[in-house]
Parts: C-alpha cells; sequence; structure tokens
C-alpha cells in the first residue's frame, strides 16, 4: 500500500515537473505571487472616467446603429 | 438594440481584469489606464465584429494588446525579444524570514521582456488557457509554452529560488506524507 502510495507520489511529481501548467500550479512559489501580484491589480478601484466614457459611447452611438449605418452608407 | 447595455454591461465588467493586464503590460498606471480606454473605444467601435458567445475577456485582451504594441512601436521603442538585453545579473534577495515579497517580485516581474511577462500573466494570472494566450498573443501553442518556461526560470533566477519544485517544502510534505500513509 505504502509503496503504491509512493509510485503515485513519485508520478505526480514527474508530471508536475514536466508539464507546464503545473509550473505555476499552487505548488509553486513563482505561481502564487504571481497570482497574489495581479489579483491585487484586479481588486484596485476602478475609476469613474471608464463608467462615464462607456455611458458617452453609448449615447453618441447605440449599439446596432454602427451597423445600421455602414449598411445604408453601402447601398 | 437590446443589445447594448449588456455589450456596456459586459465591458464594464471587464475593466478591472483589462487593466490588471494593462499594469502588467506597461507597467505603468497612466499608460494602462490610457491602454484601458483606447481599448474600450476600439471594442465599442469593433463590437459588431465580436461574436457572441465567444469570448469576450479574450477578444479585449487581444485588443489591448495590440494597442499596446502598436503605441511602442509608434514611441519607436523597440520590442523586447526574449533573448534581448535585459538579461539583467541583478539578483533580488528574498527578505531576512526567506519568504518572497511582493515587492521584489513586482521589481523581477519588470526585469522580464514583455514577451515572457505577457505570456506567464496570461497563463498564470489571468486564468487563459495555452490555446486562448496563443489566440490573444498571435503565436503557437508551443511559443506561449516556451515564454512561460523561460519567464519562469527567469524569475527563479533573478528572486533567488533554486528549484523549488524539487525541492521546495510542498514537494518534501508531499513525500512524506505519501510514504507515511499506510
Amino acid at each position: 500500500m505504502s509503496k503504491k502510495n509512493d509510485q503515485i507520489s513519485r508520478a505526480r511529481g514527474a508530471r508536475g515537473k514536466n508539464s507546464s501548467a503545473e509550473l505555476l500550479g499552487s505548488n509553486s512559489e513563482i505561481g502564487r505571487k504571481l497570482k497574489q501580484y495581479y489579483d491585487e491589480l484586479v481588486s484596485t478601484d476602478v475609476p469613474d472616467r471608464f463608467a462615464n466614457l462607456l455611458a458617452e459611447l453609448e449615447q453618441a452611438e447605440p449599439s446596432g446603429l454602427a451597423i445600421v449605418a455602414e449598411t445604408k452608407a453601402e447601398g | 438594440m437590446e443589445q447594448a447595455p449588456t455589450f456596456r454591461v459586459d465591458l464594464l465588467a471587464a475593466i478591472p481584469s483589462l487593466r490588471a493586464f494593462a499594469v502588467s503590460l506597461s507597467q505603468n498606471a497612466d499608460r494602462a489606464d490610457d491602454l484601458v480606454q483606447e481599448t474600450l473605444v476600439k471594442a465599442w467601435d469593433k463590437q459588431a465584429s465580436f461574436q457572441p458567445g465567444t469570448n469576450l475577456k479574450a477578444w479585449l485582451f487581444t485588443i489591448l494588446r495590440n494597442e499596446f504594441y502598436s503605441q511602442m512601436r509608434k514611441r519607436g521603442r523597440e520590442v523586447q525579444d526574449s533573448d534581448g538585453a535585459l538579461t539583467a545579473r541583478l539578483a533580488i534577495h528574498p527578505a531576512q524570514h526567506g519568504l518572497l515579497d511582493l515587492e521584489d517580485f513586482r521589481k523581477a516581474l519588470q526585469l522580464l521582456p514583455e514577451d515572457q511577462r505577457e505570456a506567464i500573466i496570461l497563463i498564470g494570472a489571468s486564468g487563459f488557457s495555452y490555446e486562448e494566450a496563443a489566440e490573444i498573443c498571435g503565436c503557437a501553442v508551443g511559443t506561449i509554452k516556451s515564454r512561460v518556461s523561460r519567464a519562469r526560470s527567469r524569475l527563479q533566477e533573478v528572486l533567488d529560488i533554486s528549484g523549488e519544485a524539487d525541492y521546495g517544502p510542498d514537494a518534501i510534505a508531499t513525500q512524506v506524507m505519501g510514504s507515511s500513509v499506510s
């Protein structure tokens, strides 16, 4: 039993070493730091300017109108 | 017409990720927000070319990335390639307690060439698959894999982490647990 588990853990280790997906898994300090770095950026407050910009864009050119305008121009 | 609010709401929801990616790429908060703004405008103009049901986040990341590289070219800044000049021999040593400080990590990331940095961010932090990352960067899946692996080695080297996969506490714990369970 113990031998079998040993083999499994060794197989897991080998897979971890060879597969790139595992390279940045939770076992990797680099992987953990990378997520910490990024999560901190993601959770930064978003300035209002972006919501305002989208509202302006929508007002200037509601979705769908662009396509209609293009079609008209072509026809 | 029905689509309009949804698209705007979807764009809004994507902004935090877009900003994180933009900062990771440009390493500059102001430039990052300009990139995000430009991306939103472009996305709005191109919304007819977005296929509903496909990955909006990947589509937006592609636009942002293209914008970033085109701005770099306009500024006459040469895009760093992987074997470029930034092979800083500078090693950042983890603080006394041996734990890797986030600030050190940030500095180390900054030393990476852009292509490696974006690859490791897309795969290791933004949650994209290798296939999606390859599509975003317009290159082969194998190229992304090798960039990620080079980025990781470079970070390990700079941060003075040696073969953590083999000798890290997790690996040892796994071994101990593996052999003691009966």
